[in-house]
């Protein structure tokens, strides 16, 4: 039977003429055509808007009339000299990390755990995650924020009843660095759901044959992650570090919610400070200039995780 | 949607665009009674009660039956940007109430119609407080009408005054001495706060500043010179910052949109508010009415016994987009809005400051002490780039700074006003 059908394909395909040939050959471009121009027009017409409104002087007169003024490079070389916009680049990439890294521990950690638990723990913890992903973040930022609440919030309470310290009227938002603990611990919350599913899925795909081989040669619990499961869950750590730096580097709402749309300077991450410049002082061109350096970081930041992200695909 | 689609769709759009904003006028017509279209109005929250809004629609319908008004109610935190894309887009609101210090800002790119022809047609415009007619002035021309104003006073329990057996203070001294009396008789009360002040308060913190003879800014030679740095702003940033210290339990980094319910609730002895506030505490879902014959106002002292500190002077105005297609339609609501009937609403109903001296007798009881500390009042640096300062959130900031203890007042003020001359000088 299997050979019958192979003989089929082997006679169809040497029946090819010349333009069915070239027609086969152009037609993948074909299928690949419109996603490309689609892509183009939702990703690269905004983004070359973008940077061209990163060369002009816009502000709100010039938003009413709809032109703006050509000045070149000038609002790059203003925040380049902006002490704000350096501290601004450090904090981003220091919030980015310690998300990314507390997301990508915590997620695995959880992930190796669902393997162990009971089937039903297991869904019980699945849809519990499911849950956190499909609740809408403005949604739950408003219940982190009533929860970490100066005068009325549960968190204080609950440090203080099972004494802890005397919580009565602590805010968190107080020093910066506090706070933004806070919103890493807000934001790893809501990112974990997707990076653990992720993760126990491709847990699911580690032959269970060299895991038990490596047990038989006497390697240990965390020899066996290491040495066995890690390398081969490698493509999708990498995909998933990828997109957990992408979406915390552009964090946005779960700081603007948390600090009732007023964030003070010391909470500023790139995403906040180009909002702020663009629509808090109407300097859009300067807000656009922001913007733009603000993805040439992260074309760098991820190049790595593309880069061997591809080199395991074609190892594959 | 392929590329051309898209190239279609954004012609498109922009000829819609240059199509709205060429055919602007609207049908003139003599008969009110056949004047068609549709107006919208942003009013900003808290500013007007419902029945004013309701009266005055009532009234506009009944002259013109054949137009719709659509009032929405816009929130202030985030007004600004609202405001920003609105007035570029097409269709922006037909109306819009302005704080008053934003109008520069929106007079100076276009955004408002010049009305200065139009100025007699408005009721009592003659009369209008001088103070909210310098907001609507722009290079001597008119883009606003004057609608309300208010000023800050502060409102006491006065039961928790008699209990603990203090008098309204008048010295700042005297307010810090009735305050540690309040927080001694209520120290068995971990929430108590003698004086409620969320960080971010800075029309109260003006006061302050301005009592011991300091400002935000001045202005000399056409340049602007941050002066929150100066001695005297200082001396004022440092004595809020002990009352502060020594009287409040607020959240030093919140900011004044919750203290009527705090107040409300029963945990705090003063607040620095507006007359209104008074209906929002005593308001019957969301306030306490048990509080109506328990609360008293004094103005805000100042540092010279029996003298009052000068207060911020709020305010809304109304301004008619530039781009409206009902431009007369736009001013015929306003016009009514800002009648004799219907300001002597806002002031008895709403308790705000109406728009004409020639009604200040109405504040009356609780309300006149708030009329009274208009009569000593002070505005903001009179700049279109001052809403930059406010939307920058400078002084909320240096605020927050200093009552956490983040910065000294010297380099929290240092750094505010050195951001503030930068704004105001267009940079």
């Amino acid at each position: 039977m299997a050979t019958a059908i192979a003989a089929d394909i082997e006679s169809a395909s040497g029946s090819f003429s010349g333009s069915r040939r070239l027609s086969m050959r152009l037609l993948p471009y074909a299928l690949i055509g419109p996603s490309v121009v689609v892509i183009g027009g939702i990703l690269g017409f905004p983004l070359a808007m973008l940077v061209w409104l990163s060369l002009q002087h816009y502000g709100l007169r010039e938003l009413i009339a709809h032109t703006g003024e050509w000045v070149g490079l000038q609002n790059f070389q203003a925040i380049l000299a902006d002490p704000l916009f350096h501290e601004v680049v450090v904090r981003s990439l220091l919030f980015t990390s310690a998300c990314v890294s507390l997301t990508i521990v915590l997620s695995t950690l959880i992930a190796l755990l669902l393997l162990r638990v009971s089937p039903v723990v297991r869904g019980v913890v699945m849809s519990a995650l499911v849950f956190v992903w499909a609740t809408p973040v403005i949604v739950t930022v408003d219940i982190w924020q009533w929860m970490f609440d100066y005068e009325f919030g549960v968190i204080n309470y609950l440090l203080t009843q099972l004494h802890l310290g005397n919580f009565i009227h602590h805010n968190w938002f107080d020093n910066p660095v506090q706070g933004l603990g806070v919103i890493v611990l807000v934001v790893v919350w809501g990112a974990i759901p997707f990076v653990t599913i992720t993760i126990f899925a491709g847990l699911l795909q580690v032959p269970s044959d060299i895991v038990d081989a490596a047990h038989v040669d006497g390697a240990g619990g965390w020899q066996r992650f290491w040495y066995v499961t890690a390398p081969t869950l490698k493509p999708i750590f990498l995909i998933v570090t990828c997109l957990s730096t992408i979406w915390d580097f552009g964090v946005f709402n779960q700081i603007y919610v948390l600090l009732n749309q007023r964030p003070s300077s010391d909470y500023f991450t790139i995403a906040i400070y180009s909002y702020r410049e663009s629509f808090g002082v109407t300097q859009y061109g300067l807000g656009a200039a922001i913007a733009v350096v603000m993805v040439l970081i992260l074309v760098v930041v991820t190049l790595f995780y593309v880069r061997e992200t591809v080199k395991v695909a074609e190892i594959a | 949607m392929n590329q051309s689609k898209a190239w279609f769709s954004v012609i498109g759009l922009v000829a819609a665009v240059v199509v709205a904003a060429c055919g602007g006028s609207s049908p003139q017509s003599n008969n009110p009674a056949n004047e068609t279209g549709t107006l919208t109005i942003w009013l900003m929250n808290g500013s007007a009660p419902q029945a004013v809004v309701d009266g005055v629609n009532a009234d506009f319908k009944a002259k013109y039956p054949k137009v719709t008004v659509n009032v929405e109610i816009q929130q202030w935190g985030d007004i600004g940007t609202k405001l920003d894309t609105a007035f570029a887009g097409s269709t922006p609101p037909d109306v819009v109430e302005l704080g008053n210090t934003l109008v520069a800002k929106y007079a100076a790119a276009g955004a408002l119609e010049d009305i200065s022809g139009k100025k007699p047609s408005f009721d009592n415009s003659s009369t209008w407080l001088q103070s909210l007619t310098d907001s609507c002035t722009l290079t001597g021309k008119l883009y606003c009408v004057p609608y309300y104003a208010g000023s800050r006073a502060i409102i006491y329990r006065k039961d928790y005054f008699d209990a603990a057996g203090v008098q309204a203070p008048t010295s700042i001294d005297g307010l810090l001495t009735v305050g540690q009396k309040l927080m001694a008789a209520h120290s068995s009360d971990p929430n108590f706060s003698a004086l409620y002040f969320p960080g971010k308060y800075w029309y109260a913190a003006l006061p302050f500043v301005w009592d011991f003879g300091g400002d935000i800014a001045t202005q000399s030679g056409g340049k602007w010179q941050g002066s929150l740095n100066s001695a005297s702003s200082q001396q004022g940033l440092n004595t809020l910052t002990n009352l502060v210290g020594s009287l409040s339990r607020a959240d030093k980094t919140g900011d004044e949109a919750k203290q009527d319910q705090a107040f409300a609730q029963g945990h705090v002895a003063m607040i620095i508010a507006n007359g209104w506030e008074v209906g929002v505490i005593t308001d019957k879902t969301n306030g306490n009415p048990s509080l109506a014959d328990k609360l008293g106002a004094f103005p805000i002292p100042s540092h010279n016994s029996g003298q009052t500190a000068p207060v911020f002077l709020g305010g809304s105005d109304f301004g008619v987009a530039a781009k409206s297609p009902h431009a007369s339609l736009a001013n015929a609501w306003v016009q009514m809005f800002t009648d004799s009937k219907h300001m002597a609403e806002m002031a008895t109903v709403g308790g705000v400051i109406p728009n004409t001296t020639s009604m200040l007798n109405l504040g009356t009881g609780i309300n006149s002490t708030f009329y009274n500390a208009a009569k000593n009042s002070k505005f903001v640096p009179n700049s279109q780039n001052w809403a930059n300062v406010e939307n920058a959130n400078v002084i909320p900031d240096m605020l927050v700074k200093i009552f956490t203890k983040q910065q000294t007042v010297a380099d929290a003020s240092n750094a505010a006003s050195t951001k503030i001359a930068t704004i105001l000088n267009g940079g």
